[in-house]
Parts: structure tokens; sequence; C-alpha cells
């Protein structure tokens, strides 16, 4: 899976929980506390992305994320490593 | 004593998504309870809210500002039913005491009681069968969400309350205690405004089949008939419902009529943790919320009973009715016959039925009720009947020994 679809699947999951943000406004560029997302929101959105991507990490990792191209940068070299891992 | 008055009311529940629509289920006797086939869950009939949709139940309250009704959907959309519910009921009760035009002078003098206790069973088996192999899955709100105390966060974030707020567990006395709880709140002095929210029990098969091997719960295919010689047991009922309690002076500085005042209320422990229910216990509920009232029994005209349609909690609280009022014979029905057993909401829903009828001037049908099992208690039959009610009781009783009566007078 490449970057951008990555990103397609973390900005499913954050419009779902940003329901009332245009999918447009969620770009590679801002970050989830920026586009209005409280603690328990990001926390959904990263864990529900996690299940979408089949991947296993610390929730605490993903938070070193300052924006979304760090959290699909991240997202990309985990996946990746558990690909050649496994 | 400070008196309390009713100024705002909500429901949800089987026969009506807002209040209009259960004052005209009330008054044609309309039932909202139907066969279930689902094998998965030991009810035969329930009385469900199988077409509940939170954000047509907010577009129908068109007097509040549209940030407040799009912040109440987006707060609850991806919640459990029963918040999804607690939020319809808070919002219509908020509408009709005028909160949003004519707020309250100090958000810290607003309290909140949410009547009910592990409300969310359903939802929790539900969450537990889907992620139990995969845990690392669940989503996070999980931890929020799995809590009671959910719906003191999300009501008091939307309405901005700022007072008290606790949850009120007591079985199917519930709300009852709940609204008993919020009364003393505005009579000693610590809120001029309390919001009572019955909250929706969302049981599980667990639960059910539970209710069911302890014989509390109808298993079988008999329509639900309160006090009559077929009762065999509860019919489960969805709803939720909400009062707005507040003092008099503070209802009269915003400039908003009370709809029925609280004139008295009692609660007792019979000492059993059983669900065997006790004559003394509730003619001590009973007498002590007249007592409180400063009425006597012939002041009475109207008892909204807890009449679940078990065979002995129905004779246990006609013995007690009739201990009381047997010469006085006031208009007696049960409104689970036509909503189900809403459990811990089950004394709010009732307490906006009893102000209903007491503003509307009528009692509503005890549906299905043939044979009578006592010929003294004054029983509404089949069909509405004209009641003009100045003072009424509403009783509900729990598991556990907890006896409840309220006393409500028209204003």
């Amino acid at each position: 899976m490449n970057k951008e679809e990555i990103f397609a699947v973390v900005k499913k999951n954050a419009h779902e929980v940003l329901y009332f943000l245009n999918a447009e406004d969620i770009h590679i560029g801002t970050s989830l506390a920026e586009l209005g997302a409280n603690s328990i929101d990001r926390v959904d959105i990263l864990t529900q992305s996690l299940a979408d991507l089949k991947l296993k990490m610390p929730l605490l990792e993903l938070g070193s994320a300052k924006n979304l191209v760090g959290l699909v940068d991240l997202f990309h070299q985990n996946l990746h490593s558990t690909v050649e891992a496994g | 004593m400070e008196q309390v008055l009713i100024t705002g009311m909500g429901v949800v529940n089987a026969i009506g998504h807002q209040l209009e629509d259960f004052r005209a289920s009330l008054k044609q006797g309309k039932s909202g309870i139907t066969a279930v086939t689902d094998d998965h869950i030991a009810l035969k009939k329930a009385a469900l809210l199988t077409d509940f949709d939170l954000q047509q139940s907010l577009d129908a309250l068109p007097a509040l500002p549209q940030p407040l009704r799009r912040h109440a959907f987006g707060m609850a959309r991806r919640e459990p039913l029963s918040i999804q519910l607690g939020v319809s009921v808070a919002m219509q009760a908020w509408q009709q005491a005028n909160l949003a035009e004519s707020p309250p002078a100090d958000r810290q003098r607003v309290s909140l009681v949410v009547a009910g206790q592990n409300i969310n069973q359903g939802y929790i088996y539900q969450q537990h069968e889907r992620y139990k192999d995969e845990l690392d899955y669940l989503p996070p709100r999980y931890g929020l969400q799995f809590m009671d105390s959910n719906h003191i966060g999300i009501l008091s974030e939307l309405l901005q309350i700022e007072g008290e707020g606790f949850m009120a567990g007591a079985a199917s006395a519930s709300g009852n205690v709940g609204i008993i709880q919020a009364v003393r709140l505005i009579q000693w002095g610590l809120a001029d405004i309390c919001l009572v929210v019955g909250a929706l029990a969302d049981m599980s098969s667990l639960e059910v089949q539970a209710f069911k091997s302890m014989g509390g719960l109808s298993a079988s295919d008999v329509p639900c008939c309160p006090f009559d010689q077929d009762h065999d047991g509860f019919t489960y009922g969805q709803g939720s419902a909400c009062l707005v309690l507040e003092s008099a002076a503070s209802a009269e500085k915003r400039q908003v009529k009370g709809l029925a005042s609280v004139l008295g209320m009692a609660t007792n422990l019979d000492a059993n943790r059983l669900s065997n229910p006790s004559v003394s216990g509730e003619v001590r509920a009973m007498q002590g919320a007249m007592t409180q009232a400063n009425v006597m029994a012939n002041d009475v005209q109207y008892i909204n009973a807890h009449g679940t349609a078990s065979v002995l909690g129905d004779e246990t609280e006609v013995a007690a009715i009739n201990q009381l009022f047997a010469q006085s014979r006031p208009w007696v029905n049960s409104t689970k016959s036509l909503t189900g057993h809403c459990l811990y909401s089950a004394g709010v829903v009732e307490a906006v039925a009893t102000v209903v009828q007491m503003g509307q001037g009528f009692v509503h049908p005890n549906l299905n009720l043939r044979q009578p099992i006592d010929d003294t208690c004054a029983f509404v039959g089949a069909e509405s009947q004209a009641a003009d009610i100045k003072v009424a009781i509403s009783n509900s009783f729990g598991f556990g020994g907890i006896n409840s009566s309220i006393v409500l007078g028209r204003v």
C-alpha cells in the first residue's frame, strides 16, 4: 500500500469522526487537532486506521506525528516493516 | 419549602417520539408492543424503538438554535442509542422550558440527574462480540461509553450545565428516585433548575434471559395486561424521558409557566434484596408522599400505577392502593400497558404521562384489562375517560425492595 492509499484511509476515518468538515478540508498538510479533533476523536481515528490497515503499533508512538504527513509516514514505515518481517 | 415546578418535558418511546405524539397515543390507547421473532433473545413481545432517527428528532425542535441542534447531532451520532435518546428528550424539554431563549442566569445553579444503572448492557455485549478477538482495535471512545456517567458528560457539555450532576440508580424505581433527588437539590437551595433524564435500559440477551428465568419477564404471547387475571410478567419497553424541574422563583424570573408542581415524594426500602414487593413498603411510599404534599387520600383523583403485569407485583400494588384509597377510589391505570416497562426511565416516562393527562383532563386506557384482579380499584377500561385531575400519584417500585411515590399537582 502506498502513501496515497494510506492517506485515503486516514482521511476516510477522520471524515467519519469529523463529519462536519468538507472532505477537501482534510489535506495532508494539516493535523487532526487543527481539524478540530478532540483527544478522544484523535485516538478513535488512529485506532480505526490501524484496524483498516491491519497494523498493530502503540498509539503513543503515533502521537509523535506532527501532522497527517508524519502520520502517514509512520503508518507506511510500520506497514512495510511488518510486510518485510512477515 | 420552595415550590418545585415542572417547566419542560421530553419523551421518546414506542408510542411517541415527541411529546405531542405521546399525548395522542395515550388518549387513543395506542400500544407500542409488538411480537418479537428474534431467536437470539428470549423476548416474545416488546415495545421497541425500531424507527428512531436522531436527526429527525432534532429537526422537530425548530425553536432551538440551529448551532445547538447541530452540536447535539455531532455529539450523539456515534454514541449508543441510550445517549441519542437522552439527548433527544433533554433537547425537547430544554425547548419546552424555553431555556434557549430565556437561559438561566447562572449555569452553576443548573443541575443534572440521570436515572438508571448499567444502562448500556446491550451495547457493551455487542462491543464484546465484535472486538473480543481483536481488542487492539476497540475504539478508545468505549472508555467513556461503557460508564453510565457518559450521559452526564455529554448532556452537561451540550447544555452547558455546571451545577451538580450524578446518576440515580434504583432499579425500576430509578426514574422516581431521580426526580426525588432533583427536587431535593432545588428545595435545599443547591440548584434553581435540575434536569432529570430517565435513561433507556439497553438490555442484552443475558439480562433478558435472566429476567425471564427469574419469572419477572412475560415469556408468553399473552398481551401485556396489567391488573388482569391473565397477567404473567412485564413486557420490555424501550424509552427515555426528561423533566425540567425548576424553583417557582426561577420560573417566575424567566417568565415560564409551570406544567405541574411536585407536591410531595417518598422513597424507602423493604430491607429485602429479592424481587418480591411488599404492601407495607408501597403503602409507606404513597402515604409518605401524600403527607409531604399535605393531601389526604380523597384529594387524589388519579394513580399512575407501577402496574407491570407481574402477578405478585400487581396484587401487591392493588392491596397497597386499597389500604389507602378503598373509600375515595381514584382512577388507576398503568402506562406500561401501552409503552411496555421502560425499567430505569419508567418513573420519568410515567411522570410525563401523568402531567399530560392532568393537563388534558383525561385518563388513558388500561389495555387488555378484561377480568380485573380486583373489584375495588377504579381501573380505567379499554377507552380513555374524561377526568378532572388536580392531584395525582405516580408509583415506581424496584427489585431489591425499593419503593417510591411522587405526588404531582395541577398548576
